[in-house]
């Protein structure tokens, strides 16, 4: 299920815009893993110690500046790792330095102006973009999507379970991190607290799946809120409703030590699971699993021996030498326009919700 | 040796509750009733159909000592109670799910009942799904669904319905310590029939996984926490059998369950959100 690459004369050069944990612990190793193909050249981060640190660490050179990044000509491809409100500006700037493609981690942009503006100078300037979706590039979804037949058409329920340990316990498996984000202690009786918390657990978790789950949701523009649900510490319990799909999202970050990421469809006479590993430490594919007759016969998938996030290097070197097609950008765009109308609704039934709780707290006493 | 009780079960009840092999498997105790043999049975089973209440109470006055009720509806049971009470009789409900003995099981013994309250306090979500077959009545699921949930939580606060139709329903509300939880209905041929419950703690969890009584494989309940991951004892035995162990238990001791106090909490849950 692997995209096969084969090493070039020289590997394409690798730049990284923002030098953080996900750099650190999760681009950082995949690519060390590809080095036949990929070399990473060149490493920018606002914070000059650390884009030095970091860029020592695979001998690139570092910068504190994005111009300097784009300009170095040893850069083919861009990655863009900084906080989400640079992503829309970098990644167009990018293409228009001339890169041989870009990935932008998710959310590519934070809303549909914005990404149809990034598509726009994307088939001006002919500059591939993937988006950090690593999930879809997983080789058990990809072995899945070969399989499913007609289940994208015939699936009535989908669902996506997320249960993950903090960040930190498999970034320390995959590296040496050198700085993180403080922790705070939010204040959830704040109702912007609680729209803000429920707007980043879509569109920093569940935005990972949302691609699958659209895959299945042929009707996907017509989504409605049934319920959205914080979880403490952080998680959601999100239930959605099309003409033609229920959407049921859950996802719990506790002090478990036991990750489990599901994402599931299932129709009257089938249905599929997928199984992926966690994220930052290399452990293989997710495994796919067909169910048919009471569950009496089942079809797997993988694990195959990479992750969706060595899926996607393995799609941008494609990309940057030309054996490979840049995925359609109006899929890019629907996916985030989903992502971002999930994301709105949710918060509004959110505060509706908090809203109702006030008042009838106020009732009661 | 222990006594031997009469069976009598009509052919609903007979094929509800899966009477004929699951008797079979207590044969020291129960046994049907002798050709020509025209009195009461000891033990009646009754189909959990609409108006089974009713019929149970009947049985009683008719002498039955013992009941089963194979796979009951929510209804009012406050007259059956009355009834097995002033006769001393024993009502032991088969219920589809809720009656495996994993869930809640016998004596100190570990179950999933436990694991489930031992971390409620810190609970941050459960989260539960039930598969049936494609054309199954949503609202039956439901019923068998909430008697699975209310027997390892408890108490269920807030609940609503978000949606039900022919493909499954949505219902949500709250823990005792205010954390959200979620029960789904997914009708499917595609997977077996059973429910699975999910709590979320603040450090693990529990995990149950509870099959259809037509066979004996075992439910699974797994307790995740610091220490690791432990997989409680596996019980081949099915719901029905369980049940019928412990009408047993109760006939002989002269001791009578708890069964329809349990059944009444759903029944009162069930008004509320049908009424929804």
């Amino acid at each position: 299920m692997s995209h096969h690459i084969a090493p070039t004369d020289r590997p394409l050069g690798v730049g990284i815009l923002g030098a953080g944990p996900v750099t650190q612990a999760i681009h950082l190793p995949a690519l060390a893993r590809l080095r036949d193909v990929l070399e990473v050249r060149h490493i920018m981060d606002v914070d000059a110690a650390v884009a030095s640190s970091v860029a020592a660490r695979v001998g690139a050179t570092s910068s504190s500046s994005m111009d300097e990044l784009l300009g170095d000509p040893a850069v083919d491809i861009v990655a863009i790792c900084s906080p989400h409100q640079f992503h829309a500006d970098q990644v167009i700037a990018a293409c228009r330095a001339g890169k041989k493609a870009v990935l932008c981690e998710k959310p590519f942009a934070m809303n549909a102006e914005e990404a149809t503006r990034i598509s726009a100078v994307s088939t001006e300037t002919g500059v591939p973009i993937v988006v950090g979706a690593m999930h879809t590039f997983d080789p058990g979804w990809l072995a899945a999507e070969q399989n499913w037949g007609d289940l994208p058409e015939t699936a009535h329920t989908i669902r996506s379970s997320i249960v993950l340990p903090p960040n930190a316990r498999f970034e320390d498996f995959a590296t040496e991190i050198l700085t993180r984000p403080a922790a705070g202690r939010p204040d959830y009786s704040d109702s912007e607290v609680l729209k803000a918390a429920l707007h980043g657990g879509i569109m920093g978790l569940a935005i990972h799946d949302l691609p699958l789950v659209r895959r299945f949701t042929p009707d996907f523009e017509h989504v409605d809120v049934l319920q959205a649900r914080h979880v403490r510490p952080f998680g959601y319990a999100v239930s959605l409703r099309t003409p033609s799909r229920v959407i049921e999202l859950r996802a719990v970050m506790n002090g478990t030590w036991k990750p489990e990421w599901t994402f599931e469809a299932i129709a009257d006479d089938s249905a599929l699971r997928i199984d992926f590993t966690p994220s930052y430490v290399q452990a293989g594919s997710a495994v796919a699993t067909f169910t048919r007759n009471d569950g009496s016969e089942t079809t797997s998938f993988g694990p195959f021996g990479h992750n969706g996030y060595e899926g996607e290097w393995r799609e941008l070197a494609g990309l940057a030498n030309g054996t490979r097609q840049a995925p359609p950008a109006q899929t890019l765009i629907d996916d985030l326009t989903f992502a971002l109308a999930i994301a709105e609704a949710t918060v509004e039934s959110a505060a509706l919700d908090h809203a109702a709780a006030a008042d009838t707290a106020g009732v009661s006493a | 040796m222990s006594a031997h009780f009469t069976v009598h079960a009509t052919p609903a009840a007979r094929e509800a509750g899966a009477v004929t092999e699951t008797v079979a498997s207590l044969p020291a105790t129960f046994g049907p009733m002798p050709a020509g043999h025209s009195g009461q049975a000891d033990v009646r089973v009754v189909a959990g159909s609409s108006g089974w209440a009713a019929e149970a109470a009947g049985a009683m006055q008719a002498g039955a000592r013992g009941i089963v009720v194979a796979n009951p509806v929510p209804e009012d049971t406050s007259e059956l109670a009355a009834a097995a009470d002033a006769a001393g009789a024993v009502v032991v409900l088969d219920l589809r799910w809720a009656a495996n003995p994993a869930l809640v099981g016998e004596g100190s013994g570990a179950d999933a009942r436990g694991a489930v309250r031992s971390g409620l306090g810190s609970a941050s979500l459960l989260d539960s799904v039930a598969t049936a077959a494609p054309g199954t009545d949503p609202r039956q699921l439901l019923s068998d669904h909430f008697a699975a949930l209310l027997a390892v939580a408890g108490r269920l606060d807030g609940v609503a319905i978000l949606r039900l139709d022919t493909s499954g329903y949505t219902a949500s509300g709250r823990l005792a310590n205010g954390a959200p939880f979620t029960a789904q209905g997914v009708l499917t041929a595609a997977r077996p029939a059973g429910v699975d419950i999910r709590l979320y703690t603040a450090d693990g969890g529990v995990a149950v996984r509870v099959p259809d009584p037509d066979a004996a494989w075992p439910a699974e309940v797994r307790v995740t926490g610091p220490h690791g991951d432990l997989l409680l004892p596996t019980l081949y035995e099915s719901a029905h059998r369980f049940a019928w162990r412990r009408l047993k238990e109760h006939l002989s001791a002269g001791t009578r369950p708890d069964d329809l106090a349990g059944f009444a909490r759903l029944t009162d849950l069930y008004a509320t959100l049908t009424a929804t």
